[in-house]
């Protein structure tokens, strides 16, 4: 979203109706929910921040997989009987993390983008990053610990 | 997409082109959204059939949810009201953290079984 964020501030992301409300948002939207305040934004923006988080959606399937397939396709590892566990069961806690999470950040860009603010930054490739280099640094433990029992 | 460098916008703006590639033609924002969709309808049933074959249950709830979601992106519309993009928006949140939750119960209870202690 970092393309249309830099366009909204740059040169205003309003369609032009209602612009006068969007620099009073504390009067105006006081009450309403984060999508319906200040005005409409350009469409293609909205559309933008729709497809980002359609495409964070994706990846939180393709994690929630991932973790599945982990445990049920894996062999077992010897000597670690819960290894497989411990290394799918957090991708598919992830996988639900980053969709509910990828909605509220479009609810939130699209508050900005209402108000003609500037994107805010974005939790999750931090998230993401956290996780699978978790997840990778236990799958080298549970190498290990299987390898020496 | 690339990064806009300086001298970009002083080149289209001379050759009479628009700031934005995107102003040429603003109806590819639509298509691209709805292609999207698309993308996103066939990665929930591509899970629904490889959950199929070990959890047949979850695996025919979740394909049961590509065809919702394939309608739900037919309705890309720029003029639907915030609050109905709002919800249909939700729809896919719920329709996917619940796809993980029956692979938790399926990690757990499934073919992967129960973690054994040693």
């Amino acid at each position: 979203m970092g393309a249309p964020g830099n366009r909204a501030v740059r040169g205003g992301a309003t369609s032009g109706q209602g612009e006068h409300e969007a620099g009073r948002p504390g009067e105006q939207d006081a009450g309403r929910p984060g999508e319906q305040v200040g005005a409409e934004p350009d469409v293609r923006f909205t559309l933008a921040n729709e497809r980002t988080f359609l495409a964070w959606n994706r990846t939180a399937l393709a994690l929630v997989v991932a973790g599945l397939g982990i445990v049920q396709l894996l062999p077992p590892f010897p000597g670690v009987p819960w290894g497989r566990h411990v290394l799918g069961v957090p991708l598919i806690v992830l996988g639900a993390a980053v969709s509910v999470t990828a909605f509220a950040e479009w609810r939130r860009n699209q508050t900005a983008l209402r108000r003609s603010e500037p994107i805010p930054q974005t939790l999750l490739p931090r998230i993401l990053v956290a996780t699978i280099t978790g997840v990778a640094a236990l799958s080298a433990v549970v190498l290990l610990v299987s390898a020496v029992r | 997409m690339l990064p806009d460098r300086p001298g970009d916008r002083a080149a289209r703006a001379a050759a009479g082109l628009p700031e934005d590639p995107e102003d040429l033609s603003p109806g590819t924002a639509a298509e691209r959204t709805r292609l999207a969709w698309a993308r996103t309808a066939i990665a929930f049933g591509a899970v629904g059939l490889a959950m199929l074959r070990r959890e047949p249950v979850a695996g025919v709830l979740v394909l049961a949810a590509t065809p919702l979601i394939w309608a739900l992106g037919r309705y890309v519309s720029a003029s639907a009201p915030p609050e109905t993009r709002s919800r249909r928006l939700l729809l896919v949140t719920v329709a996917v953290t619940g796809v993980a939750v029956l692979a938790a119960v399926a990690a757990f209870i499934g073919h992967g079984g129960p973690p054994r202690l040693p």
